[in-house]
């Protein structure tokens, strides 16, 4: 029943300890991220003509239309937000486009939205991170 | 008595010096598996992740201890405990820095007062597992018996071997006996020792007792917070107990070349390195191998193990006068 | 031409044997036959088309609420077109025969539509419920339009039917079985699912599978979202095989709005459909691996699944969930350095293949825990209507890529890998060498793509009619049935996913086997749970009736 075990399971075994491991320590090295990467929105508020499409479109319904300084502007809850970009695609304006920034947990629900009134730029982390 | 046996029992070469022996032990066992699959390991606590068995059984401790309503209370909350006490128990026989913890050489015949309390404290894992009334612990701990009876008589067969080279059945006496280790003069009672180690300590291939996949985690799997540290503890301490006496059998104990005073030291450092390169063989099998089912393990057990072990005790008697003149021991 | 031809014989033959049952037929494309009978002659039908054509196999059966009427459809593929099967039955006595005597793979699917119907299949050996609790209440049933959440009626008390585990019930041959339960929370398992197993020792006699455990109500949540949305709802039925289920869907959608994609976008589809394919089955090598305790085996394949994971992010955004296709063609397009580098990394994992190749062949602890294990004889295959991997290692052909090719797999240079014996180890030969031909494939598919526009726009509705879409997910034959009504929602969209068909041959492969055996055999049918159960979900809490919609859900996410 033991026979000899095949060899090549063995040397490959055997010479993995003198490689370098596949795995690195996350937040200490960083991934290369590829540019397509669907990260979270940029919001351009001085682009958006409150024609609601994005909250319609939303697959999960997570845009909700919100009254800022008299206009109605989208809210992303992040929280339900799939990521599949429709809104992106389907406004008017180009007032929602893309982002590979994908860190995104946190501690409190408060910081999961995208919120109209402080779009936060590419590269800003959520608070409570 | 010397005077200061409550050092030697309680802090070096006794227990605490064996606790952190356990959990550096522990750390290499996860850092050279995980070498050999190609992934890093621990590496967040502490430097290299040194400190992560030590998290890990700080964070068990912990954790909320649940006893099911149907269990055993006494025995499930005893067993654990017990079964680690016995284990630590049998390597202070062990001569690990030159002479044993209780400071004489050991007396004659204490490889096999090793070899029963081992078989004593399986046992006690046995009991845990049955005493949870659980399905899986009961499959669980019934695997337990079958693996370590079985391969408990070639273990026992195969530790004879060195035991009649060295002409005594005292650990002391045989690590000092190898001038050469017997690994290399008789490597089939070696390897067959290696093979029924690796079932007694259920490792893979013989991983069956704990098979996550098949049964959650056998014996152990009612198991919480304190107790199942506990148990974790008793798994851990069973293969550094295997590790040194391997060490001591077949790789010449804690002896070789001191250059310095205090020999203690030199004894130690050189036990210390011949117990993680037991380990990491044993690590190497373990990578290498699938898991064999239950019927696999026992039918090998009985028709290939047991009469390997037999005839190599056979062979091993047959050359031992030459062995022994190779040695320059008398005959 | 040859094709239309075969789908005039099969009505020709249908017709001839019938004669007035049938009260319509059609076939709308090539390789897709709707035939309308009586309501009590369906039976008779079935058997004339079993008659007609021996091999084969029944696909799913759909239930409509068309209002006054349920529509039942069986849908079955015949080896050279998709023939469907219809009757209609009165909604206020809908009960029919069953088919289960003549076709034992469609007992499951019979269940189904009663469980979510109401429809009652008489002499049915075993009707209970599939996929919901078995507290739901009486009475409620959720696929029908007239079904409302929050007025089912009273859940009620299910303790005597749930068993304890360890149970031993004496059998009435004198022997005693232990009840041994495996799930719905347990390491073999990665999503929850109920095996009832009976065991004599440590000798599996029988096992009674329970779905239902990852319900989610998709198919009924389909009919409340548009069209284009809906793509993104379908996709998340499995996370493993996503791809195969938009590309089915955008597929359906598209006949049924006979909208012609451009032969761009039917590539870059292959391409990432082929992608999904070597990540699911990598993904299923290791796990196979784990399950028989081959811890190593797990992490070098799952390491070399990075490198395909990498490059479906590169081209689709994502690296599980692609959302690449829509109705219209794909989102994104293919660069041509992008193609370059997805040839370069495909050509290394090539190479490892051949490794691992070496490594199932002659691996000794492998051969000993996977040979002669779960073995599915060919002629039972073929009775239980089993799909993917899991028949073609028992010597039956059928992929539908090869049967019924849909995006670029006409033109596409493949094999479709056989092997005889049935047991695990075949299954996961069959999806080791598929890896290699997958990667064929794409190579062949970057290098011959044609250029031209990836994206057409379509409009939102969508016409009246039906249509139906087979692909091949990695696990088989994935199915996808929608029926629009003119407007930009979906009437029904009907959902059969691979595991379905598979889940019920595992009763015969675990007979006479070890208990130990289990996860292995288990880990080579590749169950994915997640694809099998896809309907409504209920949630109670101290016994009390509390569904939640869309809204309450929603609302209770934000306050907490």
């Amino acid at each position: 029943m033991r026979r000899i075990k095949m060899p090549q399971m063995i040397v490959e075994i055997a010479s993995a300890v003198f490689k370098k491991p596949f795995t690195f320590q996350y937040p200490f090295t960083k991934p290369k991220v590829p540019e397509g990467l669907r990260g979270r929105q940029i919001f351009h508020p001085e682009r958006c003509i409150s024609c609601g499409l994005c909250a319609r479109d939303c697959p999960a319904e997570a845009i909700e239309m919100v009254e800022v300084s008299g206009k109605k502007m989208p809210l992303i809850h992040l929280d339900s937000c799939i990521f599949c970009y429709i809104c992106v695609e389907n406004c008017p304006r180009n007032a929602l486009t893309e982002s590979t920034f994908y860190e995104l947990a946190s501690t409190n629900k408060e910081s999961l939205a995208l919120r109209p009134e402080k779009p936060e730029s590419e590269g800003e982390a959520t608070e409570g991170e | 008595m010397n005077p200061n046996i409550f050092f030697r029992i309680l802090v070096f070469p006794g227990f605490l010096f064996l606790f952190v022996l356990i959990l550096f032990c522990d750390w290499f066992e996860r850092k050279i598996m995980a070498r050999m699959q190609n992934r890093m390991g621990p590496s967040y606590t502490g430097p290299f992740g040194i400190l992560q068995p030590l998290a890990d059984y700080i964070k068990l401790l912990t954790k909320e201890d649940i006893i099911p309503h149907h269990a055993r209370q006494f025995l499930f909350s005893l067993t654990p405990i017990i079964s680690f006490s016995i284990f630590m128990l049998s390597i202070f026989c062990f001569p690990l820095d030159g002479i044993n913890v209780f400071s004489n050489y050991g007396f004659e015949g204490d490889l096999l007062f090793v070899l029963a309390l081992v078989t004593f404290a399986h046992f006690f894992l046995f009991l845990s597992g049955w005493s949870s009334s659980n399905p899986y612990s009961g499959i669980g701990a019934v695997r337990i018996l079958m693996q370590f009876i079985g391969y408990d008589i070639p273990l026992i067969i195969s530790a004879i071997g060195p035991a009649f080279l060295a002409g005594s059945l005292s650990l002391a006496k045989i690590a000092s006996m190898q001038t050469i280790p017997f690994a290399l003069l008789t490597p089939w009672t070696f390897i067959l020792f290696l093979v029924a180690l690796q079932a007694e300590l259920e490792e893979d291939p013989f991983d069956v007792p704990h098979a996550e996949t098949e049964i959650v985690a056998g014996y152990g799997t009612e198991f919480s917070g304190r107790k199942l540290a506990f148990i974790r503890l008793a798994k851990d301490t069973q293969i550094v107990f295997g590790a040194v006496l391997t060490a001591t059998l077949f790789l010449g104990g804690p002896y070789g070349p001191v250059f310095s005073a205090p020999p203690s030291l030199w004894f130690t450092i050189y036990f210390v390195l011949k117990v993680l390169f037991v380990i990491a063989l044993l690590e190497f099998v373990e990578a290498i191998c699938a898991r064999l089912r239950i019927d696999h393990v026992v039918r090998g057990n009985w028709r290939m193990i047991t009469p390997a072990a037999l005839l190599s005790v056979i062979l091993t008697v047959l050359s031992a006068p030459y062995i022994r003149l190779f040695m320059g021991a008398p005959i | 031409m040859k094709e239309i031809a075969i789908e005039e014989e099969i009505i020709g033959t249908l017709e001839g044997m019938l004669g007035e049952s049938v009260l319509g037929s059609k076939s709308p494309r090539p390789r897709r036959v709707y035939i309308h009978v009586k309501p009590a002659a369906h039976k008779r039908a079935i058997s004339a088309l079993l008659q007609a054509f021996p091999s084969t196999i029944i696909s799913t059966i759909t239930g409509i609420d068309l209002g006054e009427t349920i529509e039942i459809n069986y849908h079955f593929w015949c080896g050279k077109a998709e023939v469907t099967i219809r009757t209609n039955l009165s909604k206020s006595k809908p009960e029919i025969e069953t088919i289960t005597d003549i076709v034992p793979g469609a007992s499951l699917y019979e269940r189904e539509v009663h469980d979510l119907l109401g429809v009652k299949f008489a002499n049915h050996p075993n009707l209970t419920r599939l996929l919901l609790p078995e507290s739901w209440p009486e009475n409620s049933y959720p696929l029908r339009k007239d079904w409302n959440p929050k007025q089912t009626g009273e859940i009620h008390d299910s303790s005597e039917e749930t068993l304890t585990i360890g149970e031993t019930r004496t059998e009435s041959n004198g022997g005693s079985l232990v009840n041994v339960i495996v799930g719905p929370q347990h390491p073999a398992l990665h999503e929850p699912e109920r095996f009832l197993f009976k065991l004599d020792g440590e000798v599996v006699v029988d096992v009674e599978p329970r779905l239902g455990y990852a319900h989610r109500g998709i198919e009924k949540a389909a009919e409340h979202l548009m069209f284009f949305q809906d793509v993104h709802l379908v996709e998340r039925v499995c996370g493993i095989c996503n791809v195969a289920h938009t590309t089915c869907f955008c597929q359906a959608v598209e006949a049924l709005g006979e909208i012609e994609i451009p032969s761009r976008a039917k590539y870059l589809r292959t391409i990432v459909h082929e992608f999904n394919r070597i990540h699911s089955h990598l993904l299923l090598l290791g796990i196979a691996g784990l399950e028989i305790g081959f811890e190593s085996l797990f992490q070098y394949l799952w390491r070399d699944r990075e490198t395909v994971l990498d490059l479906t992010e590169k081209l689709t955004g994502n690296r599980v969930m692609a959302e690449y296709s829509t109705i219209g063609g794909v989102r994104r397009d293919l660069t041509p350095i992008l193609g370059d580098e997805i040839k370069k990394k495909l050509q290394k994992i090539r190479d490892r293949l051949s490794f691992y190749k070496e490594v199932f062949q002659s691996d000794p602890t492998i051969e000993l825990r996977t040979k002669g294990i779960g073995v599915l004889s060919e002629e039972k295959a073929l009775k239980l209507c089993v799909v993917g991997p899991v028949a073609r290692g028992s010597g039956v052909k059928s992929d539908v890529r090869k049967h019924d090719p849909y995006a670029a797999y006409e033109d596409a240079p493949f094999k479709e890998i056989l092997y005889k014996d049935g047991d695990s180890w075949s299954r996961l030969m069959v999806r080791l060498e598929e890896v290699g031909e997958s990667i064929e494939i794409i190579t062949w598919a970057v290098d011959n793509i044609p250029s031209g526009p990836y994206r057409i726009r379509v409009p939102r509705r969508m016409p009246r009619g039906e249509s139906l879409s087979r692909v091949e997910a990695p696990r088989g034959e994935l199915i996808h049935y929608v029926k629009g009504n003119g407007t930009a929602y979906p009437e029904r969209v009907k959902i059969r996913s691979p595991t379905l068909a598979n889940i019920i041959s595992f009763r015969e492969m675990i007979r006479g086997c070890y208990v130990a055996d289990i996860p292995a055999v288990l880990a080579s049918l590749d169950p994915c749970f997640s694809c099998t159960d896809r309907m409504v979900f209920v949630d109670e809490k101290n016994g009390r009736r509390w569904i939640w919609s869309m809204n309450d859900l929603k609302a209770r996410r934000r306050d907490s």
